[in-house]
């Protein structure tokens, strides 16, 4: 064994000023912030470089456990796996507290009782950011340690099941949650939101375990959900201004009105008092057609300045329901209206938005429209007219008209028109795309 | 007073200035909306420094003259509002062309000047040159000495450290080495079992009361040991079957042999200090087999006990075990404790198939997954 201790004698220093060595005595969080741009294995590599480096890895806030930061070069599955394993193994017992950031998102991994195992680790420290992604398998249920975590200010999951205890009392520090291929009980998840109460950001796509969501947030600021579900209901959701939603599917929602109920439409915008920003994708605009569509909405949505909305232009409640929605924001300077491309080739409606539904309607700070997908309808035309006519400072304003065999005669049709509507900005410019 | 000075000196100029000195006492005159740019002057502005040359803002130490001007250059640049994203993006990419050693000093200079945005940008910089390089190469670009013996390059855990979960890993790796050597034993003693069983419990008093003549402590150790010992076999038969039956590899049994020294090497490495802990925490019941302790021979059980002397030849195959280990050692490191972990775990794995339905289920579908 005396035969391994080769002590290389260290370089006599030099003096002269390109020789000296100017990073290792940076201080800390610089060193930290270095390594933090590197993938984990370069940066645990530095630990062989000298003896000042020795432990400078140990520090990493951040611990990223993905395909890049763990090179295993093999073809068997369960070699690749238990390499995994022992790497998380060794890094976590030889990093020192506090761990800021876990993430891990390797493909190759799916050994449960590990990852079980590490969570309980992490719950023992302070960890503020969890990120967990199962790339194969079923569901991963999640070990009960994972509720425990109140340091945690971001969680993030991806094809996890999520069974809280029941001594479970929500995450207090929580700001941000992102759940992605999840399945959990509809009390479960509502009690869950509503027990964070610094909850600022939620995530939600493809769910399963519950349908009828009812997002009960009063700090909530970012909604993005995309998923299968027969309501959604937001309560004193007062400073929400970011929300996105999308319904996957066109059925199960109309047998959910209640009697009395003032329509979808108006229940929905009731509680968004001061969105800013809304998408409204996949069906989810049928949806809100669901009950009665007013021509106006009670209250407008004074802040409303970013609309974007995917719609079939044959189903006239769908238009009804976007043109209550426009006459009810004043203040939009952007908006954009995607028609939906398997229902436009079905068989054009009869039914119109009567004209005098596009009564005047100002749009005094509306500057970029686009409109994509189109295909000549009357509909269609008549929006746009509706929005050149309305829209005095408008600056600029897309066509783009979805991809028609032999349809260049109708395309034609369509350019016509555009160039003969009025407008009432004159800087506006219609710019054509091409499908 | 001072503000009226420095107007009459300058009123052709509409800007401000101020004042800042470097650690090496020289004193230099700054736009003030460039030099604000950096949070730390503007602080110290904010008290009240910097207005005139006999109060100018003192700079930290580490922002020597050179520093400074690369700093205002970045800071005359970024201030100006009207710039785009990708103007700005490209002055950074021609800005940190730099020698290493400079770069490290910028890094040092913009963080005490509390600069946060010049500071990722140098450290993003600096970590582009670590990425994907080796070692040597790394030495080389940044100066450091090469100053680790190779015993510890190759060993990622330090001996020395009186960490607590360090030492619960050296624990760890101890008891899964004395699981080994249990399962190793407990074949070659199972040939043996007939005699062992039909022994009376007067030739068990006999035996017990005989030995006391001999060191006591070590005695009554090693009875504890034997009745364990024979209750073991009894219980982990069906266990040691399954084991024997499911290892699929046919050099299964010589690898674990081998894994097995291969543990011991490990705890001869180890600190005296180190073993002691393991001793004590593991009951004296099971004397490791490091310790020279030596037995009466006319114990007509000691056949059985191959782990509790270290005859000569036992020595030798310890001795060349560490020395084939170091030199595993210095292939991957990780890989050597892979195989010692994994081993760990299909025995458990296999163990619990079959004790318990419900995990066996689980690990059936796991299987299923890996194929």
């Amino acid at each position: 064994m005396s035969s391994m201790k080769q002590r290389e004698l260290p370089k006599v220093p030099c003096k002269l000023e390109m020789e000296v060595d100017k990073i290792s005595n940076l201080p800390g969080h610089i060193i930290d912030k270095i390594l933090s741009h590197l993938s984990l294995r370069d940066a645990v590599r530095t630990s062989l470089l000298s003896s000042k480096w020795r432990y400078k890895w140990i520090t990493l806030p951040h611990l990223v456990f993905d395909n890049q930061s763990v090179l295993v070069s093999s073809q068997d599955q369960t070699l690749i796996k238990n390499k995994l394993v022992n790497i998380v193994d060794h890094v976590l017992l030889l990093h020192s507290e506090p761990i800021q950031k876990f993430k891990l998102s390797h493909r190759d991994l799916q050994g449960v009782s590990d990852i079980d195992r590490w969570i309980l680790f992490l719950s023992r420290g302070s960890v503020k950011e969890f990120v967990l992604e199962i790339w194969k398998g079923h569901r991963y249920k999640l070990p009960s340690s994972i509720y425990s975590c109140q340091n945690l200010i971001h969680l993030e999951l991806f094809n996890c099941l999520l069974k809280p205890p029941p001594t479970f009392d929500g995450f207090k520090n929580l700001k941000s949650i992102d759940l992605q291929h999840i399945t959990m009980d509809q009390d479960a998840f509502e009690y869950m939101i509503s027990s964070c109460p610094l909850l600022e950001r939620l995530t939600l796509m493809n769910f399963d375990g519950f349908t009828n969501l009812n997002i009960h947030a009063p700090k909530l600021l970012f909604f993005d959900m995309g998923g299968v579900f027969e309501s959604v209901n937001f309560q004193d959701t007062f400073q929400l201004a970011v929300v996105s939603i999308g319904l996957y599917t066109n059925t199960g929602f109309e047998c959910n009105l209640t009697f009395g109920s003032a329509g979808n439409l108006i229940e929905f915008f009731a509680h968004l008092p001061r969105i800013q920003r809304l998408e409204v994708q996949s069906y989810f605009l049928k949806y809100l057609t669901t009950g009665k569509v007013p021509g106006r909405l009670p209250t407008p949505c004074m802040e409303l300045s970013f609309l974007s909305l995917r719609i079939n232009f044959n189903d006239i409640e769908e238009s009804l329901a976007a043109l209550c929605l426009l006459r009810s924001s004043p203040n939009l300077q952007e908006l954009e209206m995607l028609a939906r491309p398997e229902e436009q080739s079905a068989v054009r409606a009869p039914a119109n938005v009567a004209d005098e539904d596009y009564e005047n309607c100002p749009f005094n700070q509306l500057r970029f429209v686009k409109i994509a997908g189109i295909s000549g309808l009357r509909q269609e035309l008549n929006f746009i007219k509706f929005l050149l006519a309305n829209s005095p400072v408008l600056e600029k304003m897309s066509v783009k008209p979805i991809a028609m065999d032999g349809g260049w005669e109708l395309l034609k049709e369509l350019m016509k028109e555009l160039l003969r509507f009025r407008r009432a900005s004159v800087q506006a410019q219609i710019i054509y795309l091409d499908p | 007073m001072a503000e009226a000075d420095r107007e009459i000196i300058k009123p052709e100029m509409m800007k401000s200035y101020i004042w800042l000195q470097t650690s090496d006492g020289s004193l230099q005159q700054v736009e003030q909306e460039v030099a604000v740019f950096c949070p730390f002057i503007c602080h110290e502005m904010h008290s009240g420094m910097g207005s005139s040359k006999t109060y100018p803002i003192s700079l930290p130490s580490r922002v020597s003259p050179a520093m400074l001007s690369l700093i205002l250059d970045y800071c005359r640049f970024h201030q100006v509002p009207g710039r785009s994203n990708k103007e700005r993006k490209s002055f950074d990419e021609k800005f940190i062309r730099m020698d290493t050693k400079r770069l490290c000093e910028l890094t040092s200079a913009a963080d005490s000047l509390q600069l946060k945005p010049l500071v990722d940008l140098t450290s993003r910089a600096l970590a582009r040159m670590i990425e994907g390089k080796t070692p040597e190469e790394i030495r080389d670009i940044f100066h450091l000495p090469d100053d680790l013996t190779e015993e510890e390059k190759l060993e990622p855990i330090k001996n020395t450290i009186d960490d607590p979960r360090i030492r619960l890993l050296n624990r760890l790796y101890a008891r899964k080495r004395k699981e080994l050597k249990e399962r190793e034993r407990l074949k070659n003693v199972e040939a043996e079992e007939e005699c062992v069983d039909e022994r009376s419990v007067e030739d068990l008093l006999s035996f017990i009361n005989g030995g006391d003549a001999d060191s006591k402590g070590v005695k009554t150790s090693k009875n504890k040991k034997k009745n364990r010992r024979r209750k073991d076999p009894q219980k982990n038969t069906s266990s040691n079957d399954t084991w024997t039956s499911n290892s699929t590899s046919s050099s299964g049994n010589a690898a674990d042999k081998k894994e097995s020294n291969g543990l011991d090497s490990i705890c001869h490495e180890h600190d005296a200090a180190a073993r002691d802990d393991l001793l004590s925490n593991l009951g004296k019941s099971l004397k490791l087999p490091n310790i020279d302790d030596s037995f009466a021979p006319d114990d007509e059980f000691d056949a059985g006990d191959l782990d509790d002397d270290i005859d000569p030849a036992m020595k030798e195959k310890i001795d060349r075990e560490v020395e084939d280990f170091a030199r595993r050692l210095n292939s991957d490191w990780p890989d050597r404790m892979q195989e010692i972990l994994s081993l760990g775990q299909e025995r458990k794995r296999i163990l619990t198939a079959n004790t318990c339905n419900g995990s066996l289920r689980r690990y059936a579908r796991l299987d299923q997954q890996q194929k």
